[in-house]
């Protein structure tokens, strides 16, 4: 790249406008070209100086972050990352925002004189990232979030075991996976969703509300049953793990993996050794490379493994990097997921057996091969 | 980073102003959304920018607060005000200690405050997260594995124990206790579960375990009970939610048959989805609840540049140099006419020199008008302070506040603000009556305080007034009769204004009783001396029933004053020009002597005389010396100033001169001019004040000579010239 990527900053915050551009001076391809004290004055800095990534706060007074990021979207459709407060109302804001287009978050720079290495190295990343992506989708853009009357959930033993993992444009991509799939969904859905502590919680119970099957942030110790999604908390490391009574996710505090905890390998590496064939491996949008290997160890266990195409991803690299490797069975668009992921569960097609009964013997059989 | 912590210092304080600014808001409209909403976004920027520093208990603190304020029922909850308030103290006193890297304040009650408003909410989001959270840690914490283990037991017919082992404090290593508890445990039965879970970092003061035992409880609870770990055990019947019947299939895959064994459980009913359901909605108002707030004009533009004040000091003493080089100049420029009178380049030197004298100008205004900042800066302060006290005094006042945008040099208004927070304490604490006592006298029951700045030529006034009963000038003068601070003669003598005055003194206070706010017997004084040092003066003016104003006259800026020159003993002083009413020619024969001071018949008034010099010996030739009487007028106090010649007027930089090289507080400040001479700056307060004490002091010194022992000490002065010149032009 020989243009720096021009960036905005919207902040309410003195410290923050200076703090931000701080960060961001320690990369030559990015440059701060101004700042703005609220939405009002963020729109027409965008207009006068045309940025190519805009980090917005949300919290502010005069326009106020969400309603300058629909603008920003209505209007320009610029990435935007939003710079996020820890507080369980930052949370809920921040996942309505990246249902609104927003390309990405980070949460607000904490106690950076100690941790500016690790601060500046992800909003450096995420700013390059969003300078070179298409932009967001719209199309799969889930919109104002409507509550449903969560459905039961139905402690069935699933059919298969599917592990996702995803990043960047993960929330809105994840969002639009599981709302295509149906209450009786046989499958188990394991979810590595990069996302820092404390946005977890509440990005599982929205999509919850919204979806069909059922979403749980995942506690050591949750079984895997059909028709429910486990996310991954913040923080934390997820396997899934046999035991004699029922599957269960375990959760752990081991040493990042690629610079992620969670990480997409550690669960991908579990998923491969204790489901083999059971085990469906799905890589969606996001950057970097973590989960291409763990998705090549699902394959070579005689799994199903997916990538998600470039087309619709927000960030096409982590799915990139499994292609390249060869590790990706299948290559799919965003709209063929669902289906994907139904056919892999329904008994008729894939590689199940007989109908329900058949299932159970492929989890009987992946257990007992467990066991060994 | 320094320059970030000092950026974060700075826009802090701002916002601990804000946060004031709007709990007062908000006690006036309670529940006003919008105001709370500005509140809560204050602590939020506050929690954001502290975290960034790494100041934790600031930003955890605020963060506490924050969330407290963002649960729907709290907002509007009558004690956010006062609890912002009181948050506002402590964020400013964490402030504090962070910047001087003292020890942290206390937070607890705070803390407990917070807390406290986030409890009595009945139903509100936060009380529901909390109970479920405890009601969590308590009885049912079993992982879903776990509760199907429970229930797989309890299905087979095995009783399920639910121990609880309360760890002894004493215990010196409870890991190694959970270790002995478990294999008692083990040596039971079946252990389903046991919290804390093995290599957690949570501190063990509790041990819980599911225990599937034939074993009756009290066998369970004789093993367990380990003298030295356990202080209290606890087995009852495991009571969860257990799973219903249709969980178990969940096995299905591993062990179809193990299903049929298993006998519907008692509490079937409820299964996992209640609990992994329940919780859910009451978030959903957090991200909703951001409605599209009006378009209003934002505050504050963004390309506001804060700069260090150092950095402008020193461009304002560099101008001073400037305009020293400019006198020089024309000094020069003065000599060079005088000797060739005819030379053309004269005339061309003198264009150029008024040019660069109307640019330097221009300069020194447009830099002096960098330093200067709103009062309002000051003032806002204000409404919080006349809240607390009218509060502690339990009298109801209201502020009106005018004048705010007039501006002030930074370090004046830095200067006062202390005094002025005297006034202000004392006005409401001594000045207003209380409600009772208005209502008696016919007023409203509310007393007004006002707060006011204007600008009056090259002065800046800033009045403090409330409508109260009044000082009694009669009650002053027993008052300072009772405490010596003067004699019944003096007292007698004493004009109106004079008498005032003397509540200026040191050690005067008219309050009938001392309270903490106002009224220990010091204050009023610290007034007088700042002021003395800003070559600022305060009036007072009062009428008995209808209330006092406090009347402060500050000089637009420190650094450069237009200063009448003159000469008393060969030496050249000069005073504020704006203190000098008129100028009057005299002889010392038409001096006459009254009692034990020289007074001048100026037209029909007569002036009291303050002779700085010393007095000329007597004779025929003293008669008919010349000299000039400067008559200052200040308030409605007149007097003169004999000086032996005046030297013109001009625009002074004032030099900064410290403890050291002046031991008069006669002199306030020194300057340069541009032959190199020195000239000193009389501090018109302390003049004033020596004649006041000069005058009601019959046998005291007489009023002469005041100025001779400054003169080794201006000596001083011009030989550390350079020195002078270096320091900044700030205050004396």
């Amino acid at each position: 790249m020989n243009k720096p990527v021009r960036v905005l900053v919207v902040d309410d915050s003195a410290l923050m406008r200076k703090l931000i551009p701080k960060i961001l001076e320690q990369d030559a391809s990015i440059e701060v070209v101004g700042t703005a004290i609220d939405g009002h004055f963020g729109l027409k800095k965008i207009d006068d100086l045309s940025p190519d990534v805009v980090t917005l706060d949300l919290e502010m007074p005069g326009l106020n972050g969400i309603d300058t990021l629909k603008e920003i979207m209505r209007r320009w459709r610029l990435p935007v990352i939003v710079v996020s407060s820890h507080s369980t109302a930052g949370a809920a804001i921040t996942l309505k925002a990246l249902t609104l287009g927003a390309f990405d978050f980070v949460a607000k720079p904490k106690d950076v004189s100690a941790r500016m290495p690790e601060i500046a190295g992800e909003l450096i990343k995420k700013i390059r990232a969003a300078a070179q992506s298409a932009g967001v989708q719209t199309q799969f853009l889930p919109g104002e979030v409507g509550g449903k009357q969560p459905g039961k959930l139905r402690p069935v033993a699933p059919t298969h075991i599917i592990a996702i993992g995803v990043s960047t444009g993960g929330p809105n991509a994840l969002q639009y996976l599981f709302s295509k799939l149906p209450v009786e969904f046989s499958g188990s859905i394991l979810v590595v969703q990069h996302m820092p502590d404390g946005f977890t919680e509440l990005f599982a119970k929205r999509l919850d509300e919204s979806c069909p099957i059922r979403v749980k942030e995942a506690q050591s110790g949750d079984l895997l049953v059909a028709g429910r999604a486990l996310i991954c908390p913040g923080n934390r490391h997820m396997k899934a793990k046999k035991l004699p009574l029922g599957n269960v996710v375990l959760l752990g505090d081991d040493t990042p993996v690629n610079g992620h905890r969670p990480s997409v390998d550690v669960l991908f590496h579990s998923v491969a050794e204790e489901f083999g064939s059971q085990a469906m491996g799905l890589l969606m949008t996001g950057m970097g490379e973590d989960g291409a290997a763990g998705l090549g160890e699902i394959r070579a266990a005689g799994g199903f493994t997916v990538a998600q195409s470039q087309e619709t991803c927000v960030v096409f690299g982590m799915p990139k990097a499994a292609i390249e490797r060869g590790y990706a069975m299948r290559v799919a668009d965003l709209q063929e997921l669902p289906s994907i992921l139904q056919a892999q569960c329904t008994p008729d097609q894939g590689r199940g057996g007989d109908g329900t009964r058949g299932d159970t013997s492929e989890v009987k059989r992946a257990t007992t091969s467990g066991s060994n | 980073m320094t320059e970030l912590r000092q950026l974060f210092f700075e826009s802090a304080g701002e916002l601990v102003q804000k946060l004031n600014d709007e709990a007062m808001r908000l006690e006036k409209s309670p529940g006003h959304a919008e105001t709370a909403r500005s509140l809560r976004r204050t602590v939020h920027t506050l929690k954001g920018d502290a975290a960034a520093c790494g100041f934790r208990e600031l930003s955890e603190l605020a963060h506490e607060f924050e969330d407290v304020l963002a649960l729907e029922n709290t907002a509007a909850a009558a004690s956010v005000p006062e609890i912002a308030l009181r948050a506002a103290d402590v964020f400013a006193a964490l402030l504090e200690a962070y910047r001087t890297g003292t020890k942290l304040p206390s937070i607890q009650s705070l803390r407990a405050d917070i807390a406290r408003l986030a409890h009595p909410v009945p139903g509100g989001a936060g009380k529901a997260k909390k109970t479920k959270k405890k009601a969590a840690k308590i009885t049912n914490r079993w992982s879903e594995y776990e509760q199907l283990a429970i229930a797989r037991a309890a299905a087979t017919g095995k009783p399920v124990h639910h121990v609880v082992v309360q760890v002894d404090p004493q215990c010196a290593m409870p890991i190694a206790g959970r270790q002995m508890i478990q294999f008692a445990l083990a040596g039971l039965g079946e252990v389903l579960a046991l919290y804390p879970v093995e290599g957690s970092h949570e501190p063990i003061t509790r041990i819980e375990a599911a225990l599937a035992s034939e074993k009756p409880a009290e066998q369970i609870r004789a093993k367990c009970s380990i003298p030295t770990i356990a202080l209290t055990v606890r087995v009852t019947p495991v009571r969860i939610q257990t799973l219903s019947t249709t969980a178990l299939p969940l096995v299905s895959g591993a062990d179809s048959a193990r299903n049929d064994e298993v006998a519907p459980s008692e509490g079937g009913a409820a299964d996992i989805t209640a609990d992994i359901t329940s919780g859910i909605a009451s978030k959903e108002a957090a991200a909703t609840g951001e409605p599209a707030v009006a378009p209003a004009m934002p505050t504050g533009p963004d390309n506001l540049l804060r700069v260090d004040a150092e950095r402008i000091d020193s461009v304002l003493n560099l101008v001073g140099e400037l305009i020293l080089a400019k006198s020089m100049l024309q000094q020069a420029l003065l000599e060079f006419g005088q000797r060739f009178p005819k030379d053309v380049l004269r005339g061309k030197f003198a264009d150029a020199m008024a040019f660069q004298g109307r640019v330097l100008n221009d300069l020194q205004h447009s830099v002096m008008k960098i330093r200067m900042v709103p009062v309002d800066q000051l003032f806002r302060r204000f409404p919080r302070i006349v809240r607390d006290v009218g509060r502690h005094c339990g009298k109801e006042v209201e502020l009106l506040i005018r004048g705010g945008q007039t501006d002030l040099d930074k370090s004046i208004l830095d200067a006062i603000a202390e005094p002025l927070t005297h006034l202000v304490r004392n006005a409401i604490g001594h000045g207003l009556e209380t409600a009772e006592e208005r209502v008696r006298a016919g007023k409203r029951p509310q007393g007004t305080l006002r707060l006011g700045a204007y600008h009056q030529g090259n002065q800046v006034v800033i009045e403090v007034s409330d409508d109260g009963s009044g000082i009694d000038s009669e009650k002053v003068r027993q008052r300072a009769l009772s405490q010596r601070l003067l004699n019944a003669e003096q007292a007698a003598r004493l004009s109106e204004t004079e008498t005032l005055d003397l509540i200026l003194q040191p050690g005067f206070s008219t309050a009938e009783e001392i309270t903490e706010l106002s009224g220990r017997g010091v204050g009023l004084d610290v007034v007088q001396s700042v002021l003395g040092r800003l070559k600022g003066t305060i009036q007072i003016e009062t009428a008995p029933g209808r209330g006092t104003t406090f009347r402060l006259r500050l000089p637009l800026t420190l650094a450069i004053i237009r200063a009448l020159m003159f000469r008393v003993e060969q030496r050249l002083y000069a005073l504020p020009l704006n203190t000098v009413a008129e100028i009057a020619r005299t002889v010392e024969g038409d001096i006459h002597q009254v009692e034990h001071y020289d007074v001048l018949q100026l037209r029909n008034d007569v002036l009291p005389l303050l002779r700085l010099g010393s007095k000329p010996p007597s004779g025929p030739e003293r008669a008919r010396r010349k000299v000039f009487v400067l008559v200052i007028n200040s308030g409605e106090r007149k007097f003169g100033v004999i000086v032996d010649g005046l030297e013109g007027e001009d625009e002074l930089v004032i030099k900064a001169l410290d403890d050291q090289s002046i031991t008069t507080d006669l002199v306030s400040g020194a300057s340069i001019l541009g032959d190199g001479r020195v000239v000193l700056i009389l501090n018109m307060i302390a003049l004033m004040d020596r004649f006041t004490r000069g005058r009601t002091d019959a046998n005291g010194p007489r009023m002469d000579g005041l100025l001779s022992s400054v003169v080794p000490a201006a000596s001083s002065i011009e030989s550390g010239n350079r020195r002078a010149r270096g320091a900044a032009g700030g205050l004396a």
